[in-house]
């Protein structure tokens, strides 16, 4: 019943959000200097074929009306037409740059989470003894390298020295993502990098925090073995924060990999809003970025239910005796 | 013929490193504990009560060094490896600790935590440990106990959380069971049931106790004999008579001394506080641990000195407690009672006071029509178990907290609005005291800031010398110099916290002060001296007080009116002579029941009130008190508001039962 309350809850402002975002992106976009009807006929077009086809863009309704236009068209799955590849329905290139993030996003997940929660928990464990220093200094350097440094130091690395791997991502023409899996490998493995240190650290302090509190003393001085207290009585209390950090980081993740996408070549949602920015491509941009922000807002929702799953003390509130 | 002794430690020490220098934390420590027997250990915080039970179970930090023998059953536990330790931890030595919510893990259900242990050291399956642990629960009067195994920490009360950590410790018959401060976070009706079943169950399978508390009355109720610590050292160790009758090191006595108990009030002593603070010892100092604040020293006492046989069974390092070279201290009444009891002026009405937290549906009752009012130079003191709803009243009569409903008349106007609507005049003539100074002190402002503060915002002085000035002379009565100017309020001890803070309530001049749990937070030696100032300080500037504590005992010495609250309502308001004697309601008198006692000698009829205050949200038609209530008549008690009832001019009781049923003559 309180479970169903807090689900209902979260999603009904999940939704508010994305209205509310949605709304923002629009005004936004709406008061960029520069004129569509201008960027779309060049600089040599005549002030009558410009408001001709502002009229037949509907640039000139109120703009409330604009927006219920284009927020109904969204919900029906209708992206609108790209302005810059003109008579190319957004929908066609769209979806499946999105599903090429999305591969690489789950790829990169895979590689750090457990990388980072394994590492982080180790440290936590031997906070102070060597291990940890060695972790905390690698964590440390990883995070202040930028993803293009780290990226061209994998290049060199893994696809010059040793030719194991590609050196872009580029997908051959005529062929999918899938007969190319190997190109995920290297943007993965940067953004892995950039990641360890940050949720490692996080791990770290968490399991610190945990493993110091009385109820570890507690059930350490029940005599339990020290394995069965990090993994049985630690861990589960030790994994909220850091949730919520992979969590928050889920929308940069799945849409916002403008560096490393750019750096590989890699055909991406970033690299598509990198495009869309340069080109003055305002339906393709507005696509794009509600899009990501539709991806924060969902997993900023997974985040409180695993919450949720993971933390009694809010999945039972309110029932005590 | 002697017993077998479990336990057995013999000359431990124990060091913390710093980055500096070396702290002492335990020193020569020989201690035995027979087979049955219960040993009470009583200190300030500082002494090294929690360090000793720590070093028995070998568990200290990573900079914690111990040197010597704890021999238990004959077997040096300090040579044992992490897997060898295993063994005994949980299964021949248990633990319980103070605070039982924060001991029990969050995230996994009781019963999970409770199976493991017999799993782990009996090899039971999950099904024997799961009808082990609900036996167990059981043996603590636990009720539904296949249902609480269910539950996590969080969904039940206090008091069971610990009498589940007590289960808990119990599962596998320990022969020692370790006991810090295991009832200090709880109520004392709650403690009372905690002791009793604690004694009952040391009967039953022959444990010997250990039981650390800065409490003697706790100590006296469950101990056969007594160890007295100070900064780190075992003073003095005896019988518990021995130990309230006769002590012989000066610190024994004065401990004993500085606690409000039962029958003390300030109109006929002052408490006898000990100056200064339990200080760190460092690896260098030698000699008595107590010289510095024993008022008994002579010049010898910087030499060696240690541990001694006085009588049988009796050992002291000091048998100075009663030496007569230097004089008691003469103890003085903090006020002189009038005779003719004149009444004065009311300075707050409080009439007909609601405060509800929550929105609809889940409203908490936090205050449910309060009455009450308050004389010019008085001291109300305000007692009741937590959630009564105590401190819900200091802090709208303060103005933190806007009330729901009601009047709060004070100087003959209604103030009940929140602290942005009153006057600077109000404002100023109202002050509150929180319970822990630590956190209601800016720890990076200094204390001139701290305490000018409230001179320049409320009575307008611009002058930062006359303000200087007016710092200097609050802090000398507060018996602070000036040189704590200058001081961060982080830089301060808890007691000199406290005096701070008194002495910025003070600066302006209140009529009226809110102490909530004033000396809750300090060590029995520097409440002493709290409370002595605190009545100094009303009878100098003739404020009056609301005083809010849970210890019956401090509202006792302290008040001049006390008021029993329960469920948001009040229970009973008197004369404070004429609350603590009876005819009393049925639940002060389970409270004065409750209180243990500092003489062990003194047999008190105990009501032993079971479960916990009803919850709050729940609309009550009859009396609050009635499902706990001892005295309880039948049916009118659940469906009838009780009445009102006056014993004399100013003492009633909201009860059904006749006076005479109520214990009047």
């Amino acid at each position: 019943m309180n479970l169903f309350k807090r689900f209902s809850q979260r999603l009904g402002f999940m939704i508010l959000t994305l209205v509310v975002m949605s709304f923002l992106i629009f005004l936004l976009v709406e008061i960029m200097p520069g004129d569509v009807a201008q960027t779309v006929l060049g600089q040599s077009a005549t002030p009558e074929s410009l408001a001709a086809l502002r009229e037949s863009m509907g640039l000139n309704d109120p703009l409330m009306v604009r927006y219920g236009h284009w927020a109904g068209k969204f919900i029906r799955g209708d992206l609108g037409e790209s302005l810059y590849m003109r008579g190319i329905q957004i929908n066609t290139i769209f979806w499946r740059k999105v599903g090429h993030s999305i591969i690489l996003a789950l790829t990169a997940l895979i590689f750090y989470v457990p990388l980072s929660l394994f590492f982080g928990v180790f440290a936590g464990v031997k906070a102070g003894k060597l291990p940890d220093s060695i972790i905390s200094f690698f964590g440390l350097a990883t995070m202040a390298l930028p993803e293009f440094v780290s990226g061209i130091i994998l290049i060199t690395l893994f696809a010059i020295k040793i030719p194991l791997l590609p050196i872009t991502s580029i997908i051959p023409i005529g062929e999918t993502l899938w007969e190319n899996l190997n190109i995920l490998i290297l943007p993965a493995l940067s953004i892995t990098l950039v990641m360890f240190g940050y949720v490692s650290r996080m791990q770290r302090s968490s399991m610190l925090t945990v493993m110091n509190s009385d109820y570890i003393r507690a059930a350490i001085l029940k005599g339990m073995p020290r394995g069965y207290v990090i993994f049985r009585h630690a861990l589960k209390n030790a994994l909220l924060p850091t949730i919520t950090i992979i969590g928050m980081n889920m929308g940069w993740l799945f849409g916002g990999l403008i560096v490393v996408e750019t750096l590989f070549g890699f055909p991406g949602l970033g690299s598509l809003t990198l495009s869309a920015i340069k080109t003055r491509d305002v339906p393709l941009l507005e696509a794009s970025v509600l899009f990501i922000t539709f991806i924060f807002v969902v997993s900023t929702f997974i985040t409180d239910m695993m919450y949720l799953f993971l933390n009694p003390r809010i999945r039972f509130k309110g029932s005590d005796s | 013929m002697k017993n077998k002794s479990i336990l057995e430690i013999k000359n431990l020490d124990v060091e913390y490193s710093t980055l500096t220098d070396k702290v002492v934390a335990l020193k020569d420590i020989n201690i035995t504990v027979e087979e049955g027997e219960s040993l009470g250990i009583i200190g300030e915080s500082g002494c090294g009560k929690s360090t000793l039970s720590y070093a028995i179970m070998d568990y200290l930090p990573s900079n914690g060094l111990s040197n010597g023998k704890i021999l238990f059953k004959g077997e040096n536990l300090l040579e044992k490896s992490p897997k060898e330790q295993t063994k005994y931890r949980g299964d021949r030595i248990a633990m319980v600790y103070q605070n039982p919510y924060s001991s029990l893990n969050p995230s996994l259900t009781i019963g999970f935590q409770l199976d493991e242990v017999t799993m782990f050291h009996r090899g039971f399956s999950r099904k024997e440990a799961r009808n082990a642990s609900i036996e167990a629960l059981k043996d603590l009067y636990l009720g539904d106990a296949a249902g609480i195994v269910r539950r996590y920490p969080h969904q039940i009360s206090g008091g069971m959380q610990q009498r589940i950590c007590i289960a808990m410790a119990l599962l596998c018959k320990p022969d020692l069971l370790i006991l810090d401060e295991p009832t200090t976070a709880l109520d004392v009706t709650t403690e009372v049931v905690i002791l009793d079943i604690i004694s009952e169950l040391k009967k039953k399978y022959n444990m010997s106790l250990i039981y650390i508390s800065h409490d003697i009355g706790v100590i006296n109720k469950v101990s056969d004999r007594i160890a007295v610590m100070y900064r780190g050292e075992v003073v003095e160790t005896g019988s518990q008579h021995t130990i309230y009758k006769h002590p012989e090191h000066p610190y024994t006595r004065a401990l004993i001394n500085c606690m409000p108990r039962s029958g003390i009030v300030k109109e006929e002593v002052r408490l006898n506080a000990i100056p200064g603070y339990v200080a760190k010892r460092s690896a260098a100092e030698t000699g008595c641990p107590f010289v510095s604040r024993c008022e008994k020293k002579t010049l010898i006492c910087q030499e060696n000195y240690g541990l001694k046989e006085s009588k049988a069974n009796h050992f002291s390092s000091c048998s100075r407690a009663y030496a007569e070279d230097v004089p008691d201290k003469e103890r003085t009444r903090l006020k002189i009672p009038l005779e003719n009891n004149v009444k004065e002026e009311n300075i707050l009405s409080i009439k007909d006071l609601y405060k509800y937290y929550g929105g609809p549906g889940k409203k908490v009752r936090a205050l449910d029509g309060v009455s009450v009012s308050l004389e010019r130079n008085s001291v109300l003191g305000v007692v009741g178990e937590s959630g009564c709803g105590k401190s819900t009243m200091g802090l709208t009569v303060s103005g933190l907290l806007k009330p729901t409903k009601g009047q709060l008349i004070f100087d003959g106007i209604d103030i009940a609005v929140s602290w942005r609507k009153r006057t600077p005049e109000i404002l100023k003539n109202i002050q509150l005291i929180f319970q822990n100074p630590g956190r209601s002190l800016n720890p990076s402002f200094t204390i001139e800031t701290i305490i000018g503060r409230p001179m320049k915002k409320l009575l307008g002085i611009k002058s930062k010398t006359e303000r200087r000035k007016m710092v200097i002379d609050i802090l000398k009565k507060v018996d602070l110099g000036e040189e704590y100017l200058s001081r961060k309020a982080s830089q301060l001890s808890g007691g000199e916290m406290q005096r701070v803070a008194l002495a910025r309530a003070f600066s302006i001049s209140p009529d009226l002060l809110v102490c909530d749990e004033p000396t809750s937070a300090l060590d029995v030696s520097v409440q002493a001296s709290v409370l002595n100032l605190l009545g100094e300080l009303q009878q100098e500037s003739k404020a009056s007080y609301i005083f809010i504590s849970h210890d019956l005992n401090v509202i006792n010495y302290i008040s001049d009116y006390i008021m029993v609250m329960y469920l948001g309502r009040i229970c009973e308001y008197g004369r404070k002579d004429e609350v603590v004697g009876p005819p009393y309601h049925p639940y002060t008198e389970a409270l004065i029941s409750a209180v243990p006692d500092v003489d062990p000698d003194s047999a008190k009829q105990q009501i032993r009130l079971e479960g916990s205050p009803p919850n709050p949200t729940k609309k009550i038609k009859g009396c609050p008190f009635e499902g706990r209530c001892h005295k309880k008549i039948g049916k009118i008690c659940e469906t009838t508001a009780p009445p009102k009832v006056y014993f004399s001019d100013d003492h009633f009781v909201f009860c059904h039962l006749s006076p005479g049923k109520l214990g009047a003559k």
